[in-house]
């Protein structure tokens, strides 16, 4: 909301002395004394359109909108402040001023131009108003935007950060050594895998979205490396259609349900399991990336790992309820998760 | 120097790792003979009882039994039994016993750093005869710093179980024997013989009783509002009151409203 600053005072002030300056042309009185009636009207309009702006909400009528308000207040102040100041400038004498024709003549022209100006006025005033607020709120929603968009930078490279444990990256480096030690020939492709799963945690540098075939390469890269720590342990496929490799994928969406299957089915296992990751499209037309273990399973009482319910609520965010995280017992054993994505 | 002869076993459930231990001690400490290789907890209980391998090499996570509690096991069975635990990052609770009675490497283990771990472990050795106790501390002090390690790594490895509250329920859905997350549950309600659960996804049929998940559900989460009824706080929008003492609860995501028993509309007293 507006308020009387030195601006509208000025413009008050401005317009008072253009309007007395034109009215001497018609008027027989000294441009002084309408000069300080001008002046008078314009800040008694001034502070009735303040005064308007500022009626309480409560007083408002439901049907009267709020710029209806302020300029019916100018509009009818208008003729009532010219009455005021002219009953003013004769000494308060109602006789003279209602006797006189020329008095009437000139508190007519004067309620009239007052009447006009003001309403024009208002709506003027009320116009940048509304800018000033339009533009205050968009630069609010900018800055919100921003603040958001801020967020969900910070959201995913915290979670990016999170995703490399330590555990893991120095068990799989001491194997790796291990290799390079003893001149196993396999080395060179597992140091490929290592840098491979490692660039999924970095922040991504070239342009197109992530797609699920770069989410099959991680998660490839990942098992083979787990199936070298765990060779006797750990067996796996991958079982996807080319049709769906380059769909769209939240990165690390399948990734954080492999990690699962291997750090908290197949590695509490003694005799371990086998994780079979598939990609298709279902018959619906949905994407559904599944994987499953032939694990420990679930207990009931475990709790939902961050991994989890993170997934859960990016899913959630990006594609609203159509898409579904799904939890089911995998038989004989171990746990199945899908993500099924809308088409 | 091949340094004096002696018995060990490692235990690693990663095969490679297990290979490289040994050929780095067989390189820093030739008269070492490596009796036994373990892939889990249990084997390597199982195989130091067979073996009675002087030093036991072992890995802090393994599968089933850890090597916290294998060592607990085999220091319970055989006292004189010297361990060094491995592990693959540096865990505060463990740092604690580098100069005492238990040593620890760090994987991937340089070979200065194991060198300084088999020169220690050649003096204990050495200075432990038929009569004298093993090492700096007694067999009771390791057995009680095994004690400790295994309550303080225990709380920290297994994350907490929230407190042994149902955190899944299973449910058949077809073919499928579904698992929800309790805090995706918006309510749960009983007929004669199956008990409906509502999640924000769908529903579906569990055998559980209304009285069983009263007991198992975390009660700060979910309140029972009826004989028949449990309902998630979260998800309930506001609690509407009837005649006669009762009211209704209604929800944020569902359009059915679910009713509050007269025995149970204290628990809405103040909201």
């Amino acid at each position: 909301m507006g308020r009387i600053d030195l601006a509208s005072l000025a413009l008050a002030g401005g317009l008072a002395v253009v309007a007395a300056g034109m009215l001497s042309f018609t008027f027989v009185t000294p441009f002084r004394v309408l000069l300080g009636r001008t002046l008078c009207l314009a800040l008694g309009l001034l502070l009735v359109y303040h005064g308007a702006q500022r009626w309480p909400e409560r007083w408002r009528p439901r049907w009267l909108p709020r710029w209806l308000l302020t300029t019916l207040a100018v509009a009818l102040a208008a003729p009532v402040v010219t009455f005021v100041v002219y009953v003013a400038s004769v000494g308060g004498d109602l006789d003279l001023l209602l006797d006189s024709g020329p008095w009437i003549r000139g508190l007519t022209t004067t309620s009239l131009s007052a009447f006009a100006v003001g309403i024009v006025l208002t709506l003027a005033a009320l116009l940048r108003e509304r800018e000033a607020r339009a533009l205050a709120l968009e630069l609010q929603l900018e800055l919100e935007r921003s603040r958001v968009e801020r967020q969900a930078a910070e959201a995913r490279l915290a979670q990016l950060q999170a995703q490399i444990e330590p555990h893991f990256l120095f068990n799989t480096l001491a194997n790796v050594q291990a290799l390079v030690e003893s001149g196993s020939p396999r080395a060179g492709p597992l140091l490929g895998s290592l840098a491979a799963y490692l660039r999924a945690a970095m922040p991504r540098l070239h342009a197109g979205g992530p797609t699920l075939g770069e989410e099959l390469t991680r998660v490839r890269a990942y098992l083979e490396l787990m199936q070298m720590r765990m060779p006797d342990r750990l067996q796996w496929r991958i079982e996807a259609d080319a049709a769906v490799e380059p769909l769209p994928f939240p990165p690390l969406a399948l990734m954080t349900l492999v990690e699962n299957a291997v750090r908290h089915g197949i590695d509490p296992a003694e005799d371990g399991g086998q994780v079979a990751v598939t990609a298709a499209r279902g018959d619906d037309g949905t994407l559904r990336a599944s994987v499953a273990d032939t694990g420990v399973g679930l207990a009931p009482t475990a709790p939902v790992g961050t991994g989890l319910s993170n997934l859960r609520e990016r899913l959630a965010a990006l594609h609203g309820p159509a898409a579904r995280l799904v939890l089911s017992e995998h038989s004989p054993r171990g746990l199945r998760a899908e993500i099924v994505l809308p088409a | 120097m091949s340094g004096p002869s002696a018995t060990a076993l490692i235990a690693d459930d990663e095969p490679l790792l297990r290979e490289r231990l040994a050929a780095q001690l067989a390189r820093l400490w030739p008269g070492l003979d490596i009796v036994a290789e373990a892939r889990n907890g249990r084997e390597a209980v199982d195989l130091a009882e067979q073996q009675t391998p002087q030093v036991v090499f072992l890995d802090v996570q393994m599968p089933g039994l850890d090597g916290v509690e294998a060592a607990r096991a085999i220091v319970g069975a055989a006292p004189r039994t010297i361990v060094v635990f491995v592990t693959a990052y540096e865990q505060y609770a463990l740092q604690a016993f580098e100069q005492g009675a238990l040593d620890y490497l760090v994987k991937p283990i340089d070979d200065e750093r194991l060198a300084t771990t088999v020169s220690r472990l050649q003096d204990r050795l050495a200075g432990a005869g038929p009569h004298d106790p093993p090492g700096v501390a007694g067999a009771a002090d390791v057995a009680m710093m095994l004690d400790r390690l295994a309550a303080q790594l225990g709380s920290a490895v297994q994350a907490p179980r929230a407190g042994g509250h149902l955190q899944w329920i299973r449910a058949s859905v077809g073919q499928a024997v579904r698992l929800i997350a309790v805090d995706e549950v918006i309510y749960l309600r009983s007929d004669e013989k199956y008990t409906l659960v509502a999640w924000a996804g769908g529903e579906a049929l569990i055998r559980k009783t209304i009285r069983e998940l009263a007991d198992e559900l975390d009660p700060q989460r979910f309140v029972q509002v009826h004989r028949s009824v449990i309902v998630a706080l979260a998800h309930v929008s506001q609690v509407v009151r009837g005649p006669n003492e009762t009211a209704e609860v209604h929800l944020k995501a569902r359009p059915e409203r679910l009713p509050v028993s007269r025995s149970w509309l204290h628990l809405f007293k103040q909201m």
